[in-house]
């Protein structure tokens, strides 16, 4: 239980703010409406934070995660539109599009890990170079402009339910199990905590440490190819700013779901319940018609807050505690 | 080593001199000293806290508040000069203040909560910016007393022509940038403090061990961060003449990314003020230059984050050759968890 105690602590953070919401405000925030709601913008973010997570796991940081989304956005918008304009099968456009969209975020994925991986270079200084480098590829392509003409099919995958569950709800909860299987149960997923914990002793058991890293940039970018088709289907158009606003966001929900920084070690389960706390102070902030830098500000409160809790509860601070004593 | 990082930095110059070369050659109008003051006035704030940041990557660490602090500072000093006195004695005293405060804020929660940088940092940055965007709701400050105004456009030296018949000078913004750079230098190069920035991005564990203050240290280089924010706010409003809270969103990214260029190693322990300056010189080369050679906007960004890419890939590479030809004893930091 001890070992899991971040994230059950979380979970209870989580219940509560539910619970106060709920309380404070029993006809907006538990409406059908309302949860609903959220149930539509979560997953985008989620999807960016687990993809932010998984890199973060090897010891590094993916700061290019919502370039790499919106140039395969944009470059999958150009083909979906014109391929649509074309008069062909809407079908053929929404499937090429999304091959398209994964592909590009895959090989602009591959980029960051070859540099990171197999170069040597700091994840951090890599990614922030390969994201103005893609922001720029995108911008050349789209010329800032949005681009849309997409067929009426595509609005599904952003805004269509199932049996009334949001269908990216859907996808999100199908990406979270995916992702829970390739880091619990694989010798992938196994490799990225050992990577992360130890590069050396990792790569003194065998571990091909270059492939597992390069793995990880991988699924990071296809991630954020699959949030950035969502939210192409919401807002029915690509633009190279679409979720600029989620990238630091993202690194606060993987840390606040109990990712180690430094990598190797980090719960799916925790990043999920922390992308759901930050996603009800959000609507809940909205609800009670709070400035939207309130929110800002009480996440970042939150943050900080939680990871003090860790800290005084932990090895660490418990040996601080007992100095204390002794004084 | 020495000959190292003078070679890393003689590069830098080389490669400044050849874009110079073809966007002057592509557009005189560049080498017109209307434009290499108009050059230097914009990029002067970059340089400043460019130079923070590198004093903060040197200990390993990073700073992704720089843009909350910096608009703080504004609006604390904006404020201060337009409801009580608009003295720039104050007017910087406020600044300086206001940015030492919160960078003394991360420096604490990095050093004895042990949050790692980013994360506090970011942190600090929501908390900083939602504030001051609530109490201001993203109000302009326009009616700057004339005392700061005027002060914001002394210039010395005037003896450039400004292409329009008249002469200009050296924005006194300059000076600051100067005096920061001295002190920087004199702080990196001259003091125990300054050997103990090298020592804790060099290798935390040894710095420790030899009995520098790693905590102390810490709190300080935010704390000077701060502090060097809180100047470049100040220094900002003079050029800018208005109060914009919104200025700076996003600003650490570019400061980061003029650092990275001038060859910071991002792991800490090097990094040289020179090839900071030479990192923000090239980043405002290329964002004036390519704009008079009419190529657009978007080339910039694809130019400049291809540029960062390779200039990390050279240090990295020459680093690790460096390093294969060391016999180095590897001092484990996971020993004591």
């Amino acid at each position: 239980m001890k070992k899991h105690s971040k994230e059950w602590m979380l979970l209870g953070v989580f219940v509560l703010l539910f619970v106060v919401l709920s309380v404070l405000s029993p006809d907006n925030f538990l409406t059908l409406r309302n949860v609903q709601s959220m149930a539509f913008q979560l997953p985008e973010f989620g999807i960016f934070a687990l993809a932010m997570m998984v890199t973060i796991l090897t010891g590094g940081i993916n700061l290019s995660l919502v370039t790499t989304g919106t140039l395969g956005g944009i470059v999958s918008a150009l083909v979906m539109a014109g391929i649509y304009a074309k008069g062909m099968k809407e079908e053929i456009a929404i499937i090429a599009a999304l091959l398209v969209s994964m592909g590009i975020s895959t090989l602009c994925g591959v980029l960051n890990g070859y540099v990171v991986a197999y170069i040597g270079a700091a994840a951090m200084m890599v990614t922030l170079g390969t994201s103005t480098l893609y922001e720029g590829i995108g911008l050349f392509l789209s010329k800032g402009n949005s681009i849309s003409g997409f067929p009426s099919a595509f609005y599904w995958f952003g805004n269509g339910t199932i049996a009334g569950i949001p269908v990216p709800l859907l996808l999100f909860i199908i990406i979270v199990a995916v992702t829970w299987i390739l880091l619990e149960k694989t010798p992938w997923g196994m490799s990225v905590y050992m990577v992360g914990s130890n590069k050396k002793a990792a790569e003194f058991s065998g571990i091909n440490v270059n492939k597992v890293m390069l793995k990880a940039y991988m699924y990071s970018g296809f991630l954020g190819s699959l949030s950035m088709i969502i939210m192409m289907s919401r807002y029915n158009s690509a633009r190279v700013d679409y979720g600029s606003s989620y990238l630091m966001q993202t690194v606060s929900a993987a840390v606040l779901g109990g990712t180690a920084i430094s990598g190797g070690y980090g719960k799916v389960f925790g990043v999920v319940i922390a992308v759901a706390i930050m996603q009800i102070i959000s609507s809940g902030m909205n609800i009670f018609g709070l400035d939207r830098s309130l929110t800002t500000v009480v996440t970042g409160i939150i943050l900080i807050g939680v990871l003090t809790l860790n800290f005084i509860t932990s090895q660490k601070g418990s040996l601080i505690k007992n100095k204390l004593k002794e004084e | 080593m020495k000959k190292f990082v003078k070679s890393r930095e003689m590069g830098l110059v080389i490669l400044l001199a050849i874009l110079m070369v073809i966007i002057s050659v592509k557009n005189p109008a560049f080498i017109r000293p209307s434009n290499i003051l108009n050059i230097l006035k914009t990029n002067v704030i970059l340089a400043i806290v460019s130079l923070g940041m590198l004093v903060v990557m040197i200990t390993g660490g990073i700073d992704t508040s720089v843009g909350a602090i910096i608009s703080t500072a504004t609006l604390v000093t904006g404020n201060i000069m337009v409801r009580i006195t608009g003295n720039i004695w104050i007017a910087f005293l406020a600044g300086a203040v206001t940015g030492i405060f919160i960078g003394i804020l991360n420096g604490l929660l990095i050093a004895y909560i042990q949050i790692p940088p980013i994360v506090a940092t970011l942190g600090m940055y929501s908390i900083v910016s939602g504030t001051a965007l609530y109490i201001t709701k993203g109000a302009y400050i326009n009616n700057l007393p004339d005392t700061f105004t005027d002060f914001g456009r002394i210039t010395f030296l005037n003896i450039f022509p400004d292409g329009n018949g008249g002469k200009m000078g050296i924005p006194i913004q300059l000076v600051f940038l100067a005096a920061l750079i001295g002190l920087t230098y004199f702080i990196l190069h001259f003091t125990k403090i300054g050997r103990g920035i090298f020592a804790v991005g060099g290798n935390r564990m040894s710095a420790e061990r030899i009995g520098y203050n790693v905590n102390k240290i810490t709190v300080f280089v935010y704390g000077y961060m701060g502090f060097i924010c809180g100047i470049a706010g100040v220094v900002h409003t003079s050029i800018m003449r208005q109060v914009d809270p919104n200025a700076f969103v996003g600003y650490d990214m570019q400061t980061i990314a003029a650092v990275i260029l001038g060859g910071v190693n991002v792991m800490g322990g090097e990094g040289t003020i020179t090839g900071t300056l030479l990192g923000v010189a090239l980043f405002a080369v290329i964002n004036n230059g390519l704009t008079l050679m009419k190529i657009s906007t978007y080339w910039q960004s694809i130019i400049l984050g291809a540029l960062m890419v390779v200039s990390i890939c050279f240090v990295v590479i020459r680093k690790n050759q460096s390093e294969k030809r060391q016999i180095k004893v590897e001092i484990d930091q996971e020993v004591t968890k």
